[in-house]
């Protein structure tokens, strides 16, 4: 992939980057199609309601959250794409925020992407991570069976499923 | 540490006078256990509450205990009618971090076989998921035998009737074996003699179109706002397709159209697999005829490096994107599978609202939901 063809990947980087100077901590094209974004957590309702009215991002692929015990932190990516826009319609936005992890809580974006409905209720049972403000923040997959700390921590450990 | 908080022993909620709240299962409605809880008022259902997690089996924690090779059998089995998609859409992220290429030659088998599987998945979601949902036992055998013809050519390619684990980081496993093209051409030849038959004694029969027209009707602003994906998102008019707007595999040298519909009803539902079906038989035709000669897989390290990759392909039920993290090790440090069923969930609470409860299962089936996908 030569640099020339990455002028749009560029550009949507750029007008992001212009637009939250301080919220916006990093902005990097990752490849063709493929933009991450790590930004201020206080910040995402901003940034998801420009990226939706302003740039045509109208959904959300899913809601991943990461554990990195080691550095103390729990990442929330937002994996943002676009239906409304077809020359857009090949970007995947992952926005990232980075939540301290002895208490992660982040704004719930249900308002701004209905779509993040399912996928923070997921992230909520599976790491812990409070979404402030979601309509309906319960268990969705482990009903039932399972108690504890978010299964997916990695100090969650299942030794008879052999060495990690 | 955190914890979420434990489960309550017993759900109690308030209940107005005049309705009602039923649990519809835990039951097995041809593809996977789920449960919906919905709230009727005299036939109408007011609200519904899907209740899904009894097939969730933690595919995402047992990723990161298996090495990338290792995890193919069990990131394909969340869905059995379409093991080829599951699997190629977690092999490419790998092979993006790994920096692996596949040669063309592997490219295109590949397409065959994911080809090959959707036909074989549309025609198990219109057996079992619409036909036999609005009581049409004809076109559940109809399907449901149509459908053993090609599995018994993925055993020929794969080995495997149903989770083939045919590709790796790398490329497919093995190559087209002797006197596959020309059982595959015949069979294609068959099938679409079957098309028009298929057409009178289904999807144009007076009885289906009565049932289905209308019912659960999916807006294209609605459909765009809850994000669903699919043929669902493409019945209420929406043009998108991972195979056009993220071309992987072949898909970049093979003619095909995307079929679209307004109405957005359960019966536009079906008709997109329908359709889906006749480009399928027109992209294998085509990939047969240009199949390159060549060596059909490179050599993929075992181990990934540092970083992360998102891959997506278009499965059956919509575009499925996992994103593996590499740790410089031989197993991810994490793998997110984000799946056309997940996000097609939404549809299920929006769509059962103000609909008759006989509608339920035409509007449940017109989705293709496969709970076990969603659960992962």
């Amino acid at each position: 992939m030569t640099q020339a063809t990455l002028s749009r990947e560029e550009e949507l980087v750029g007008q992001l980057r212009s637009q939250f100077p301080e919220a916006i901590k990093e902005a990097k094209v990752d490849r063709a199609h493929r933009i991450t974004v790590v930004f201020e957590k206080d910040h995402l309702l901003d940034i998801a309601t420009f990226m939706r009215d302003k740039l045509g991002f109208d959904h959300v692929k899913g809601v991943a959250g990461v554990d990195f015990p080691t550095h103390k932190k729990i990442e929330v990516l937002y994996f943002a794409g676009s239906y409304s826009r077809p020359q857009i319609q090949d970007f995947i936005v992952i926005l990232k925020a980075e939540l301290p992890r002895d208490n992660p809580a982040i704004a719930s974006a249900v308002s701004v992407w209905p779509s993040t409905h399912y996928h923070e209720r997921e992230t909520f049972e599976m790491f812990g991570v409070q979404f402030v403000g979601h309509p309906d923040l319960r268990k969705l997959l482990t009903l039932d069976n399972w108690e504890g700390p978010p299964p997916m921590l990695k100090d969650v450990k299942f030794p008879e499923m052999g060495q990690r | 540490m955190t914890t979420t908080p434990p489960s309550p022993p017993i759900s109690v909620s308030k209940i107005e006078p005049s309705t009602l709240d039923v649990s519809v299962g835990p039951q097995h409605p041809g593809s996977g256990h789920m449960r919906i809880l919905i709230r009727i008022d005299g036939d109408y259902i007011v609200s519904a509450d899907p209740d899904i997690g009894y097939v969730h089996r933690g595919c995402e924690k047992i990723a990161e205990y298996r090495n990338y090779v290792s995890n193919i059998p069990h990131l394909e089995r969340p869905c059995i009618a379409d093991a080829i998609h599951l699997n190629w859409g977690y092999v490419l992220p790998i092979e993006e971090l790994q920096g692996v290429e596949v040669p063309p030659r592997g490219k295109y088998i590949a397409t065959i076989a994911a080809e090959m599987n959707r036909i074989m998945s549309h025609l198990y979601g219109t057996a079992i998921m619409a036909g036999v949902f609005s009581g049409h036992t004809t076109i559940f055998m109809w399907g449901f035998g149509d459908r053993d013809l090609f599995i018994e050519l993925a055993e020929m390619l794969t080995g495997a009737r149903l989770t083939y684990s045919f590709l790796a980081p790398g490329g497919p496993r093995r190559d087209l074996p002797f006197g596959f093209e020309d059982r595959l051409t015949k069979l294609l030849d068959y099938f679409e003699r079957r098309i028009p038959e298929y057409d009178r004694m289904f999807f144009h029969n007076p009885t289906i179109v009565a049932r289905a027209k209308g019912v659960g009707v999916l807006t294209r602003e609605d459909a765009m706002k809850l994000g669903v994906v699919g043929p669902v998102l493409r019945a209420s008019g929406v043009e998108y397709d991972v195979r056009k707007a993220e071309p992987y595999g072949a898909y970049d040298d093979l003619e095909f159209e995307i079929p679209t519909f307004k109405e957005g009803d359960s019966w536009s539902r079906f008709l997109v697999r329908f359709e889906e079906m006749k480009q399928s038989v027109r992209i294998i035709r085509q990939a047969l005829k240009k199949m390159p000669k060549g060596p059909i897989a490179r050599k993929a390290p075992l181990v990934a490096p540092e970083g992360e990759a998102t891959g997506r392909v278009e499965s059956s039920r919509g575009e499925i994107a996992y994103m593996v993290m590499g740790d410089n090790s031989d197993k991810p440090y994490r793998v997110k599978i984000m799946n056309g069923s997940f996000r097609n969930l939404m549809g299920i609470p929006f769509l059962l609202r103000n609909v008759h409860v006989g509608d339920m299962p035409i509007i449940y089936g017109s989705l293709d939901y496969w709970p076990v996908e969603a659960d992962r």
